[in-house]
């Protein structure tokens, strides 16, 4: 996509994180240009997870920094980092489940004092998402999975953000709404956001994305364009197989 | 039949009202619970400061009602911002229950403060409203009725439009449902936090004030009552389930106006206790929950701080030992003999506590409730029966065991938090019983004249003898407990206590086990109660509180869990500290709340370390 040109918007540098005695991340680098679509493409506890928590601000890496437009952010809290621009889908979606798709939506905008832009995107976000509209006063956690990726996504879009963090928002998914979801993301992408998504389905991923990279046991083994992951052997041998 | 109808509906207000109050104290709770998954113990200490604060506003400036309540309000508040700061905050990433017991040791020190200001004493609370009730369909109504029925409304239709409607409200609401998840929507959750407490602390002030000139009294003992009513309509609703508190609060102030109506005032605050017991075991999700919670993070963990205990070489011990047998005799003076018996007998309780909490993993503050039991056991053998009190000291132990035990028993399927709640109840329960059953007790009376301690004919009466005898059982204590945690056994209290549900997997029967910890910790409790009956010759059901029952827990934090020589230390520190410096005895509950927030914030191991 949108050049190569000048720095990354996102930079992970050096990363080691851990929990207690447990490490999780080995010298981690990577990095997301504007505009782009990246996978982070891993098997269960690799560390995908963490890696967006160290994005986050929600875990605390032990060493290395976390660098947003050129910018350290290692070691600030959520909240804050959040308002620079950085949108999160969580894995499982973390929906209020207490609270109606409305209030969900508007969370996703809390950090935003412009009421008449907010009003805007929540007017976009209900053309985009008929069926959250016929839902908005129903609560969340009585939305089905599929319906709570979309409110998911939707929060997450309802921030503004200039870099969304997706954790595996494919999961648990019917094979549908993993072809609409997909195609979600590549439209939002289309609009001009730049997507970090972490995927266990390492084929699906790689047909949206841009670019990839394989985290192993916390360390990054492999990276490339999606196109050419898609095609080494040895991704084919240890998550193409077994996926499809 | 005329007459029935009419108390009962004069009863039905009467609980309504109160239970407004309980409301109140509930929905803070449920509140706090919500947003900090902590179960709050200085919630009526706070209750508390509301109250007297409304008594200053009206008794000493003369302020009108409604000026009262804005001073309520804003006082109350800002006390919560600074326990959520000073207390809690730092304690952020602790295991769930070091923030409970700050919450404790919070409430000591505000209690005790209220004392120091303002006494002991109860102060006559001037009722400003028109002393005139209404009569309306046969049901008599005060204008105060009125006022708390109206404020209770106002309030909650406030707190409703608040959470429904505002910004704040609503990063509230996403904070309880999912705090990672509302910190990723940009909601400063610490900021959260503090003005829960000052919202749930506001609510806390408005209902001491109004219990304040309801029953036309402030005093400092309200403060535990008032957590503990709050407890058990909290309970009742569903923790954290604010609605439910409401509903939770008027039905537990029903079902205390009906029964008072029935058996007597005296049974007042037993219902709480028992209705709190019950739910937590047989509903603990609540009344009005169909289906179990959306699963808050279970509060599970002891307050074991993983660490290495202190390595004591025998030699120290014996030297330690010899020391305190040759005390008498290198300073026999009997304010010391005193103070450091009473460490002693003090220290039993707290090995008992270290043996449930340290080693077996089952946070107790009810080991004053054990106390309480052995102490009657043996007053009762001993004056009705004419036991001799060497053979009735014994009886005393085990009848407090199973005693003891079988009161716990239904608790045991609670867990770490819940526990010590349960525990807690239980050991007022045994002292709410004790008041009432005036037919083996003496109620309020209280039974006096007990013989002094005495061994095949010798009486100890000098201090030294007494000091001799505790003393020696405190040693012989430790020693068969020493066996005990070395043993087999010790290491499957052990397990218990790291991971219930892995031993469980391994074949360890956790009732047995339990059974079994509860057991030698009522035992031993109930030894050291008895003896201490006997010492002071006079015994009542305020003789053994919780507040004894939280001073062991104390001792054993500060010594550090499950080590048995640290729990001594803790005995003595704690009852000699505030002898040793004279000045300091009349602020002992702050010394020893002051210790516990200390201790739980820069040295959760304690002195000695966690064994
Ligand atoms: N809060 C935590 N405390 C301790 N260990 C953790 C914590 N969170 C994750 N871990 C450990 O860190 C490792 C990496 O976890 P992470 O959640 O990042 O994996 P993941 O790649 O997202 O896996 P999955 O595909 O299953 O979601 C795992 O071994 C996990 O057990
Ligand atoms: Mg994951």
């Amino acid at each position: 996509m949108s050049a190569s040109n000048g720095q990354p918007l996102l930079q992970l540098k050096n990363i080691d994180t851990a929990y207690g005695p447990i490490q999780v991340h080995f010298d981690l680098n990577l990095h997301v240009h504007a505009g782009e679509i990246v996978c982070l493409l891993g098997g269960n506890a690799s560390g995908k997870s963490t890696t967006m928590k160290v994005i986050l601000g929600l875990v605390r890496p032990l060493r290395g920094s976390v660098l947003f437009d050129g910018r350290a952010i290692t070691g600030l809290p959520t909240p804050q980092i959040v308002r620079l621009g950085i949108g999160s889908v969580p894995e499982a979606r973390r929906i209020f489940a207490q609270m109606t798709v409305r209030e969900n939506l508007l969370m996703g905008a809390y950090h935003r004092k412009d009421r008449r832009a907010i009003a805007e995107d929540y007017e976009r976000m209900l053309t985009l998402f008929p069926r959250l509209k016929e839902r908005l006063h129903q609560r969340g956690g009585t939305l089905s999975g599929g319906e709570q990726q979309m409110l998911a996504i939707a929060r997450a879009l309802m921030g503004r953000p200039r870099l969304i963090c997706m954790d595996e928002p494919t999961m648990g998914l019917s094979p549908l709404y993993v072809d609409r979801v997909l195609g979600l993301i590549q439209q939002i992408n289309a609009h001009g956001y730049t997507i970090f998504m972490v995927e266990q389905n390492a084929h699906l991923a790689l047909q949206i994305a841009h670019r990839g990279y394989v985290l192993q046991n916390g360390r990054i083994v492999m990276e490339g364009n999606a196109q050419a992951l898609l095609n080494d052997p040895e991704i084919q041998d240890a998550y193409l197989g077994e996926k499809q | 039949m005329e007459s029935f109808l009419r108390t009962f509906s004069d009863q039905t207000i009467n609980g309504l009202v109160i239970g407004n109050i309980y409301a109140f104290i509930a929905v803070g709770l449920a509140l706090i619970f919500g947003v900090g998954n902590l179960i709050n113990f200085a919630h009526g200490s706070v209750f508390m400061v509301g109250a007297y604060v409304g008594w200053v506003c009206m008794t000493w400036w003369n302020l009108p009602l409604a000026v009262a309540f804005v001073v309520v309000t804003l006082v109350c508040a800002l006390v919560g911002v600074a326990i959520e700061r000073f207390a809690l905050y730092p304690l952020r990433g602790a295991p769930p229950i070091a923030p409970l017991l700050a919450t404790i040791g919070v409430s000591f020190m505000i209690d005790q403060a209220v004392q120091l200001l303002f006494s002991r004493n109860p102060h006559a609370f001037p009722n400003p409203l028109i002393e005139h009730r209404f009569q309306v369909g046969g049901v008599t109504v005060g204008a105060i009725d009125l006022l708390i029925a109206g404020v209770g409304v106002a309030a909650a239709l406030t707190l409703y439009s608040f959470l429904r409607f505002t910004r704040w409200g609503w990063a509230l609401r996403a904070t309880a449902q999912d705090r990672e998840a509302a910190l990723q929507m940009g909601v400063n959750v610490n900021a959260v936090n503090r003005m829960t407490f000052a919202i749930a602390a506001a609510l806390g002030g408005i209902a001491g004030l109004l219990v304040g000139m309801y029953f036309n009294t402030v005093y400092p003992t309200m403060s535990f009552q008032a957590t503990f009513k709050g407890f058990a309509a909290v309970v009742l609703g569903g923790l954290g389930n604010v609605p439910g508190a409401v509903l939770g609060g008027l039905l537990l102030g029903l079902i205390e106006s009906y029964g008072v109506a029935i058996f007597g005032a005296t049974y007042r605050n037993l219902f709480a206790f028992i209705i709190l017991i019950a739910v937590l075991v047989w509903r603990p999700n609540g009344l009005f929950s169909l289906k179990p919670r959306v699963t808050q993070e279970p509060l599970t963990g002891t307050f074991i701080a993983k660490g290495r205990p202190v390595p004591t070489p025998k030699w120290l011990i014996a030297t330690l030992i010899g020391v305190a047998f040759v005390v008498p005799i290198l300073a026999p003076n009997p304010y010391l003999l005193q103070i450091l018996t009473n460490a002693w007998l003090l220290g039993m309780v707290a090995l008992s506590v270290t043996l449930v909490t340290g080693t077996a993993g089952q946070t107790s503050l009810g080991q004053a409730g054990f106390m309480a039991i052995g102490a009657y056991a043996s007053a009762l053998l001993v004056l009705r029966l004419g036991w001799p009190f060497e053979l009735s000291m014994i009886a005393a132990a085990f009848i407090s065991a199973i005693l003891g035990t079988l009161l716990v028993f239904p608790a045991f399927r609670l867990r770490a938090a819940y526990i010590a709640i349960a525990t807690l109840a239980i050991g007022e329960i045994v002292n709410q019983v004790i008041l009432n059953w005036e037919g083996l007790t003496q109620g309020a009376m209280g039974i006096a004249g007990l013989p002094p301690p005495s061994l095949l004919g010798w009486q100890m009466i000098r201090p030294h003898e007494i000091y001799y005898f505790s003393l020696a059982l405190l040693c012989l204590a430790a020693l068969v407990q020493w066996r005990l945690v070395r043993s087999p056994l010790g290491r499957t209290w052990r397990s218990l206590r790291e991971d219930e549900v892995a031993a469980q997997a391994f074949g360890v029967n956790l009732n047995r086990y339990k059974t079994l910890a509860f057991g030698v910790a009522a035992w031993l409790a109930g030894l050291s109660g008895a003896v201490t009956g006997h010492m002071y010759t006079y015994i009542s059901h305020e003789t053994f509180t919780n507040t004894t029952s939280i001073l062991a827990l104390t001792m054993v934090i500060l010594g550090g869990m499950g080590n048995l020589l640290g729990a001594i230390v803790g005995a003595v520190v704690l009852t000699a500290l505030p002898e040793v410096f004279r000045g300091l005895a009349d602020y002992r509950y702050l010394v020893y709340g002051l210790t516990l927030l200390l201790v739980i914030r820069f040295r959760p191991q304690g002195l000695l370390g966690t064994d």
